[in-house]
């Protein structure tokens, strides 16, 4: 009787053992290896996103790690980092499923357990947020490349820097945009009286990054003197948007905003649909609206729909780099670079460029390497003037040399939906499609 | 005097069950000093911290019958008490941690009156209702850092820093949540050899029965629901200053409630090893699993479906959770 008694006691025992560091997963880096942790959403509503970010970062360090002359970067001319006697990058994936608890320990366990040199992430701003303050903590360099909430430059760290332009500056853009149509600035459509475009309606997802956007419409809407008539946040995991939408519609808006992950901004779009809505213009904050599933799952039905990006796989047009990096993923992953793929390709390359700079995996060097980087603009897939971060001021780590751009859907010649760039005018590469057709 | 006593008294449990909890606590205050990485000891304060969520849960959930899925507001009152006593007005741990409990069991109090005239799946439904409804209050609720949350910046409180609970290394918290894990134990037992413990089973057994013999159903619910409530809010407390970022949607969510009612079911809801059983199967299950056939092994998702799977096959087996199988094989082997 006691033999069986105590074998379910025996159970319990051994699973607390199991979490002895006996048993506890660990990555040995060979000396020869520079290893950077990577936390990304690869499960949850923005796993399409997540994965994105993972198929960009691994081809960077693809490139980082071996020869490939016809590349005109730095990073591909040597195989791994010739300053560490080419040691090779190797990237440790780990999924947060959007939650910051979550990305926190997992943080911890890079740096404690895997020896991580630095880490790179998170995507989801509330997540970057937990993570930056675990990094700061331990002294541990983190370099973040797609999360866009202003706030996280603006607390002081001096182990965080941000490759990716903030929500400040794509908001912004998006009022500059409105201002220029009303001007007659935008290709192909004659001047659009303010006046047509005055009601605004938006909705945003509620944790740090919508939160954050939503705060950022307000205030440019006042700024530029547009009338935000309602402006609501919503649950990103939502089943049913039905009433936020037809609280949205309910304000008869000319022009509907939104931050959105991807299962949101898919269904946010299926619900307009659904209520037969006609605004004249739609526009969404990147994120959900730029995945490649938005796309293939909504089809036609998002032709004239604008969002807010930093790679547009048009670039290639005009930037020869875009264009080769371009068919380097396609051969990998089959689409097209996107947004979120761009920006995890232009997060590795970053690293790639503080370590050569550094010359040292301590933490100190990196530091110092990080806040004295300046990669050039014609380096970078991503249309920016350059990698340059600030060391002063009320924002610290921000790379000071970023943009963004506005893409709207279009079919082009063979049917298919792609993203055109309508913004910056002067970058245009077709004509607008203005007002939204409606569904 | 007595309900000291009552803490203290194990001699309803037979010996061999005794033995194997010392051995457990043992190995509990041992495993900081064995080699330990990071991961294990974020999954060991994981594992304490839902035990203690679940030892909470089991009075009323456990004793009392009564399915209670709507936890994670107490959490977050708990943890956003604390949170904005230290960045408004610098209040240390000490004295918000309190605080808190008394907010939460006050809150409990609210709520607990309408809520108990409810029965079965109506109150559950009910917890969960009241617990969406606080969160989204949360979301928009500035004071607090609406949906964005509070934030406890390295910068400025930094680490060691006992008052304030802020430390570098883990094992700190390890073993600060040990202590409550183990006045936790010595709590429900008081309880079970309580007035209030019998007179909550009596009210699962047969509420009519025990209202017939002159016990105030209702009032004693409410008081069980109360201490249930403390539990809860001290470990909010704690994940406030553990995990130094508190958002509505990360700190309240409906899958904390429902992790919570799930390991005190799953490891034997009414008794007093139940939810760390649970807590202490489920939780490294989750945290290993996905760490060995997670991102890692590129099988994005199969750790969930494993999880999913182990947990229909235990409620399959045996509805009364671990505790219950074991309890039956006890049972079986005697008749014999």
């Amino acid at each position: 009787m006691k033999r069986v008694w105590i074998s379910g006691w025996v159970v319990l025992l051994a699973l607390g053992l199991a979490c002895s560091g006996v048993l506890a997963p660990s990555q040995v880096s060979a000396q020869q290896e520079v290893t950077i942790g990577v936390i990304y959403p690869l499960t949850g509503g923005a796993a399409s996103a997540g994965r994105e970010l993972q198929y960009g970062a691994e081809l960077a360090a693809e490139i980082a790690n071996n020869v490939m002359a016809e590349l005109a970067m730095d990073m591909a001319k040597n195989a791994g980092i010739k300053s560490l006697n080419g040691a090779k990058i190797k990237l440790v994936f780990k999924d947060h499923e959007g939650n910051p608890t979550l990305g926190a320990d997992l943080a911890k366990k890079l740096i404690l357990d895997d020896k991580v040199v630095g880490i790179l992430g998170c995507y989801h701003s509330s997540v970057t947020k937990a993570v930056s303050a675990v990094c700061e903590q331990y002294k541990v360099p983190m370099i973040n490349d797609s999360s866009t909430s202003p706030i996280l430059t603006q607390q002081g760290y001096k182990w965080f820097w941000r490759t990716t332009p903030h929500d400040g500056t794509f908001t912004k853009d998006l009022f500059e945009f409105l201002k220029g149509l009303s001007e007659g600035k935008a290709k192909g459509v004659k001047a659009v009286p303010k006046q047509e475009l005055m009601n605004l309606a938006a909705a945003c997802e509620k944790t740090e990054w919508g939160s954050a956007a939503s705060g950022l419409i307000e205030k440019y809407a006042k700024e530029y003197g547009y009338d935000l008539k309602r402006n609501l946040l919503y649950a990103a995991k939502s089943a049913d948007l039905s009433s936020e939408v037809r609280s949205l519609l309910a304000v008869k808006p000319d022009g509907m905003l939104f931050a959105s992950y991807t299962s949101d901004a898919i269904l946010m779009l299926k619900t307009l649909k659904a209520e037969k809505a006609k605004p004249k213009l739609i526009w969404g904050q990147d994120a959900g609206f730029e995945t490649p599933e938005f796309r293939t799952t909504l089809g036609e039905d998002i032709v004239g729909v604008l969002t807010r990006t930093v790679f547009s796989p048009k670039l290639g047009q005009v930037k020869k780099i875009s264009g080769q990096v371009n068919e380097l993923y396609k051969k990998k992953t089959g689409y097209d670079l996107s947004d979120a793929s761009a920006r995890g390709f232009t997060g590795v390359q970053t690293w790639v460029h503080v370590l050569e700079k550094a010359g040292s995996t301590k933490p100190e060097a990196i530091q110092a390497a990080a806040n004295e980087i300046h990669i050039p603009g014609e380096q970078l897939v991503v249309p920016w003037k350059g990698i340059k971060f600030s060391t002063s001021g009320e924002e610290i780590g921000q790379n000071l040399l970023g943009s963004g751009i506005i893409g709207q859907y279009q079919k082009n010649q063979a049917g298919e939906v792609v993203l055109e760039i309508v913004y910056p005018f002067e970058l245009a590469t077709a004509n607008l499609i203005y007002p939204f057709k409606g569904f | 005097m007595e309900a000291l006593r009552n803490a203290l008294d194990f001699s309803d449990f037979p010996r061999t069950d005794l033995v194997v909890a010392a051995v457990v606590a043992a190995v509990l205050v041992a495993f900081p000093l064995m080699p330990y990485s990071s991961f294990a000891m974020a999954t060991m304060i994981q594992f304490l911290m839902f035990s203690i969520y679940g030892m909470g849960w089991n009075t009323i959930g456990g004793y009392g019958g009564q399915v209670d899925l709507g936890k994670a507001q107490y959490v977050g009152i708990g943890a956003y008490t604390t949170a904005v006593m230290l960045i408004r007005w610098d209040v240390p741990f000490w004295v918000s941690m309190p605080v808190g409990m008394a907010l939460a069991v006050g809150w409990s109090f609210v709520i607990g009156y309408p809520l108990f005239k409810l029965k079965g799946h109506y109150f559950a439904i009910a917890t969960i209702a009241t617990s969406l409804v606080i969160k989204d209050l949360f979301e928009v609720w500035d004071f607090v850092g609406a949906a964005r949350g509070l934030h406890i910046s390295p910068v400025k409180y930094p680490p060691p820093d006992f008052l304030r609970l802020i430390f570098k290394e883990d094992v700190y918290y390890y073993y600060f949540l040990l202590g409550f894990f183990f006045l936790g134990i010595l709590i429900i037992n008081w309880f079970r050899h309580s007035r209030l413990g019998f007179q909550l089973r009596a009210i699962r057994d047969n509420e009519d029965l025990a209202r017939s013999l002159g016990i105030n159903v209702h009032w004693a619910k409410i008081k069980t629901y109360a201490l249930a409530t403390a539990f809860v809010s001290a470990v909010g407390s704690f994940h406030a200053v553990y995990i130094k970022n508190i958002e509505p949607e990360d700190t309240m969510s409906l899958d904390i409630s429902v992790l919570i009612a799930l390991m005190a079911m799953l490891g034997g809801a009414g008794s007093l090893w139940g939810p760390i059983i649970g807590a202490g199967i489920l939780i490294p299950l989750k945290s290993y699993l996905k760490e060995w056939l997670g991102a890692k092994a590129g099988l994005i998702g199969i750790d969930l479906i494993l999880y999913a799977v182990i947990i229909m096959l235990v409620s399959a087996v045996e509805p009364k959770g671990i505790w219950g199988l074991l309890d039956r094989l006890r049972r079986a082997k005697r008749s014999r």
